[in-house]
């Protein structure tokens, strides 16, 4: 090959990795900090995956209706969709984004953690599909006792 | 932390239940205390990452994760050890491991 070709290509390449589809530690921290600083969902999705179109109706938030406790919400988010990137927001805390996950190719897309929520809002959970895709779900919790600080 | 790891009908689930306050700038104000939460969590099979988390601080305190991989792909099997690591705000680290039952 080309040595002139092979360079151009090696660009190509490079450009291709702002999201690396293996995964080698990426700390979302790092890489959009924007995101963890912006306070309402739309905007902290809008710095994490920027403008395209999100399909509805694919991934499934196992959330609570009511939560009783606002410092501990399980929040369940499932689809068989193949992603490589889950993150997940809430319009309840100063800030929206709270945990960005990253799944390995073995991963599969079934995940489940527990974040606070100091009133009644929206969680959203965006995820990046394995074909470039994006999707999203949003589901309202209510919190009858605030959890941040409380 | 505590990690469990159990292998089921070809699936690996991971359980994690990590220790920190998640004490975020406004928490941190109000109770007091100094602003600490883990920032980044890592999951490796046999060397390899399976799963990756970047946190803020408005997961529950002592956060709780929950995540599963698929053995055959990963190239994990029983008894093969899912090590977990984190750091935190201050640059705290943390780790464990525990075999897959």
């Amino acid at each position: 090959m080309q040595r002139r070709k092979f360079l151009s290509l090696g660009a190509v390449a490079a450009a291709a990795t702002v999201l690396p589809a293996s995964l080698s530690a990426t700390d979302f921290r790092k890489t959009a900090p924007a995101a963890w600083e912006a306070a309402s969902s739309a905007e902290a999705i809008k710095a994490l995956f920027g403008d395209a179109k999100m399909i509805d109706g694919k991934i499934k938030i196992k959330a609570p209706k009511l939560a009783e406790n606002g410092g501990a919400v399980p929040i369940g988010m499932k689809s068989k969709v193949e992603v490589e990137s889950v993150a997940l927001f809430q319009d309840a805390n100063p800030r929206s984004a709270v945990v960005v996950f990253e799944l390995g190719e073995s991963g599969v897309f079934d995940l489940k953690t527990k974040i606070k929520m100091r009133k009644t809002a929206n969680v959203t959970v965006v995820a990046k599909g394995r074909d470039g895709k994006l999707y999203s779900a949003v589901q309202k919790v209510e919190v009858s006792i605030g959890g941040c600080g409380g | 932390m505590k990690v469990k790891a159990k292998l089921k009908k070809g699936n690996v689930s991971v359980k994690v239940l990590a220790k920190s306050p998640m004490a975020g700038k406004e928490e941190a104000e109000k109770k007091k205390i100094k602003v600490e939460f883990i920032t980044h969590m890592t999951a490796k099979v046999n060397g390899k990452i399976v799963w990756e988390a970047s946190t803020g601080p408005f997961l529950s305190k002592n956060p709780y994760m929950q995540f599963t991989f698929n053995a055959e792909k990963a190239g994990a099997k029983k008894g093969d050890k899912v090590e977990v690591d984190w750091v935190d705000s201050n640059g705290k680290t943390a780790k464990k491991s525990k075999a897959i039952k």
